[in-house]
């Protein structure tokens, strides 16, 4: 637990440079919140949660079920207000009275898991315009905006004008992406956006998510069970536990906790298991390694100045 | 949000009233219902107070949650005191404008309607608060068992009415959620006049509807693969069985009914 007190300006800004520094910068003060409060059925969510996102770093959340994740990133767009505590965007308390919370959604977009469900015009195109019109864009710019979009998530323009109910899981959950795309925010919050695709577009929709990272310099807040892709792709982990931030770093550094992750129901990926056992064994390898390619490199390595095969 | 609304809202305590067979419970309140309509006058309702006092307090469910039903039937009551006041002819008048006469009459006619019109809503959300939507299909399908005889489908009705309960909690959760969703894509539920706002929730209802559709497709799919068919012959898991417990309350049941029909032929 005392990492997350050393690591309290958090540490890799994922894309420095690309945005000017404060705007987009998102806040937990001490938030806590607490549902059904008063009643038989209370359960406190989020417990005193201080957190800062600066822009553009790419963030992954994780934590077991009922962890808190799911109500912690829909504090960040004013979707539920905090039962204590004060959320900030670019300095600013989200709920004052004066603030405008519309506006902020356009800024801060989020993707709720099974965003397929969210789908209902008649046309793909249409459906994607939703958001970019809701912000008082002109039908013909939100066009605009929605094919932007929709390329960028690696949709087809042939199937601008299919129904949304004719495409297949993976190309629904391209669209509800762009749907949040189009409106041009700086934050994108995604809440298991893989969840229910098989692993070719698991790993489709991941990469175009951190292509967007890239492009177009906007931080991602990204909620996942899975710790191969938070090692992958995620430059800052947070773990939430039981309300709690539990661990606030870089995923090498998190992982290498991976005793202290267990009884919470999560763990390191499994390469970094491997590598503790090649360590234990005698084979010299860096035990802290999370992904394959730096596995590969590290245990070559490690055979290269033992001078010879295992 | 939505989900502080609770329909079939039990309350769980684990109180004598709680263990009672559903079926107890249903006839309990049907003749605390019946009851309420029996007595005319103040000892009568002193009887009925103090009956649905002790049960309240048997009970263990927080006061506060009595009377929260109470919020919805508000306007109702209002409605029907107001009419009653102005509208009842009677001899006694003690105010008229008009067509509108305030009698002694209409008074004590108002007064009536409204506590019994209170009595009947405190004691079905009694039953509510202590029985859960599973228990009272349950009980009901037994108690209307014997309309099975003239062709009545009270097993299908009852399974229906067990689905719909199982339903609503799921479907509110998926409108909050769709809401939650859309207001995050900029969506407004609150804004324009009532046109615009009709119009504001169809990203809202074509989501949810295709979802209903789908669960229940889904759910028809799975009783058909575990080769459901209806209620002949069916036993059930849990019988509902009378214990002791049910038949002392029938017996304080019972001795209520009779006082209640005494006041009455005394004209109490």
């Amino acid at each position: 637990m005392s990492i997350m007190k050393e690591t309290k300006e958090p540490v890799p800004a994922g894309k420095p440079g690309v945005e000017e520094a404060s705007a987009g910068t998102l806040e937990l003060k001490d938030v806590s919140y607490v549902y059904s409060e008063g009643t038989a059925y209370e359960i406190r969510a989020l417990d005193h949660i201080s957190l800062t996102m600066p822009s553009g770093q790419f963030i992954g959340i994780i934590g077991h079920t009922g962890s808190g994740k799911s109500t912690l990133i829909q504090h960040l767009n004013a979707l539920i207000r905090p039962t204590e505590g004060q959320v900030l965007y670019n300095g600013q308390d989200i709920w004052a009275d004066d603030f405008d919370r519309k506006e902020l959604r356009g800024q801060v977009g989020l993707v709720f898991q099974y965003p397929e469900h969210q789908l209902f015009e008649n046309d793909v195109l249409s459906d994607v315009c939703f958001g970019p019109m809701n912000q008082g864009l002109s039908r013909e710019e939100a066009e605009e905006q929605a094919k932007k979009a929709l390329l960028q998530v690696g949709f087809k323009e042939k199937n601008f004008k299919k129904s949304p109910f004719e495409l297949s899981g993976g190309q629904k959950k391209r669209v509800a992406i762009a749907g949040v795309l189009a409106m041009n925010p700086r934050v994108l919050v995604l809440d298991e956006p893989t969840a229910g695709l098989d692993p070719k577009g698991r790993d489709e929709i991941l990469d175009q998510i951190a292509g967007l990272h890239e492009e177009r310099g906007i931080t991602i807040v990204l909620v996942s069970h899975s710790m191969e892709d938070m090692a992958r792709y995620a430059s800052r982990l947070i773990v939430m536990d039981h309300g709690k931030v539990a661990f606030d770093d870089v995923p090498k550094e998190v992982f290498s906790h991976y005793k202290e992750l267990e009884p919470m129901g999560l763990a390191a990926p499994q390469i970094t298991y491997i590598m503790q056992t090649l360590k234990e064994r005698g084979l010299p390898v860096d035990e802290r390694v999370t992904t394959l390619p730096e596995a590969r490199d590290s245990i070559l390595a490690a055979l290269r100045t033992r001078g010879g095969a295992l | 949000m939505i989900r502080d609304i609770t329909l079939g809202q039990y309350y769980p305590s684990g109180s004598v009233l709680h263990r009672l067979d559903p079926r107890t419970k249903f006839i309990g309140t049907l003749i605390f219902i019946v009851s309420v309509f029996l007595f005319r006058r103040v000892p009568g309702y002193a009887v009925a107070t103090l009956f649905l006092g002790a049960m309240i307090v048997i009970s263990r469910v927080p006061v506060k949650f009595i009377f929260k039903g109470l919020k919805a039937i508000f306007v109702i009551l209002l409605f029907t005191a107001a009419f009653n006041i102005l509208l009842t002819p009677g001899e006694t008048v003690l105010w008229k404008w008009k067509f509108l006469t305030v009698t002694k009459e209409g008074l004590v006619l108002a007064a009536r309607m409204a506590v019994r019109l209170v009595y009947l809503v405190i004691g079905s959300s009694l039953m509510t608060l202590t029985t859960t939507p599973n228990q009272l299909t349950d009980g009901l399908e037994r108690l209307l068992r014997p309309l099975n005889r003239i062709h009545v489908p009270v097993h299908e009705i009852s399974m229906m009415m067990s689905i719909a309960l199982r339903f609503i909690p799921i479907l509110l959760e998926e409108t909050d959620k769709i809401m939650k969703a859309q207001i995050a894509r900029g969506a407004d539920f609150e804004k324009g006049n009532i046109i615009q706002k009709a119009k504001n929730m169809v990203p809202l209802l074509v989501p949810l509807f295709i979802s209903a559709f789908r669960r229940a497709n889904d759910l028809a799919m799975a009783m058909e693969a575990r080769c459901y068919h209806g209620g002949d012959h069916r036993t059930q898991m849990k019988p509902l069985k009378y214990s002791r417990l049910d038949v002392i309350a029938y017996v304080i049941l019972a001795a209520y009914l009779a006082v209640a029909i005494l006041f009455r032929v005394l004209g109490l």
